[in-house]
């Protein structure tokens, strides 16, 4: 178990570190060629992965819906966003109002599509998510 | 290194951050939906390819349209920070590792905010990896506890029911 939760917690670290050394070759670059040698990267690491571990496609691949071609150039967006940001902003920022904006479009996407929720703790979540990005904008 | 101060955010950088956080719960969203048809594996593979695809597709774009860009104040970048790619690719194997785990889907998003948390504040109080330092202000530490205690309150009491 305890093997688990750091797996979880490093994946936040990785989450992080990405985003750093993405912010870093934009200051060189910029953030759309950061976002394209992030997945490009990316794509040859899990490539080779794939095939030393024989898995990569699964036989039902094929039946997913069109629109799952979509996350990719959604993370694109995101990437270039990201690297955009934290030179501007710092890491600190970056992760929280990336986060508070994950967290808030969350709780909508999930009020829309009526999935089961408990209402007066995601409202008081969103609330405090809100004072604290506003809390990020004073100038003083 | 540090000639680009990093301010406090703007609107537009609130916007913009805000935004992509939006967008992500939708790239989440699809791509969780490819791994359930073809395997968690396959779905960051699958968005990492198609990714590569609308890069170039927007870069080639812009290519036609003006000049490359003016060489950058910051120099050439380090090889290091070509590696974001790799990090992200296992974060995916991480999180969806432990998803499947007694953690569950609320323990693995509690648990990675934090260590997101943790890795910005050491990013910023020592400027990690060629990014500039930003001193941490208690109004820093008030956003952090707002922002994560609310997070917290829609993982473990307002998702699901």
């Amino acid at each position: 178990m305890t093997l688990f939760i750091a797996y979880a917690l490093i994946a936040g670290v990785l989450v992080g570190l990405s985003r750093q050394l993405n912010g870093r070759l934009a200051m060189s670059t910029s953030p759309l060629i950061a976002s394209f040698w992030n997945h490009i990267v990316g794509f040859v690491f899990l490539t080779v992965l794939g095939l030393v571990l024989g898995n990569l496609i699964l036989p039902g691949a094929a039946d997913a819906p069109w629109w799952v071609y979509l996350g990719g150039p959604l993370g694109v967006i995101f990437v270039t966003a990201g690297s955009w940001l934290i030179p501007r902003i710092g890491a600190v920022n970056s992760a929280l109002l990336v986060i508070g904006g994950q967290m808030v479009s969350g709780v909508l996407f999930d009020l829309a599509r009526g999935a089961p929720m408990t209402f007066w703790a995601s409202a008081l979540g969103v609330t405090l998510i809100l004072a604290g990005v506003a809390l990020t904008q004073r100038s003083r | 290194m540090s000639s680009i101060p990093a301010q406090r955010p703007k609107p537009l950088h609130l916007l913009a951050a805000f935004a992509s956080g939006g967008l992500l719960t939708f790239a989440v969203f699809i791509n969780a939906e490819a791994g359930r048809y073809g395997g968690a594996l396959y779905s960051s593979w699958l968005a990492h390819g198609t990714g590569t695809l609308a890069a170039i597709l927007v870069l080639a774009l812009l290519r036609l349209r003006r000049r490359p860009a003016e060489p950058s104040a910051s120099g050439k970048a380090p090889l290091w920070a070509y590696l974001g790619g790799i990090s992200g690719a296992a974060t995916v194997m991480l999180t969806s590792t432990s998803v499947n785990t007694p953690l569950a889907l609320a323990g693995t998003l509690a648990l990675g905010l934090a260590g997101q948390v943790a890795f910005s504040l050491a990013a910023d109080q020592w400027g990690l990896f060629g990014l500039p330092r930003r001193r941490l202000t208690g109004r820093d530490a008030g956003a952090v506890v707002l922002i994560v205690a609310g997070s917290l309150l829609i993982i473990f009491l307002g998702m699901g029911s």
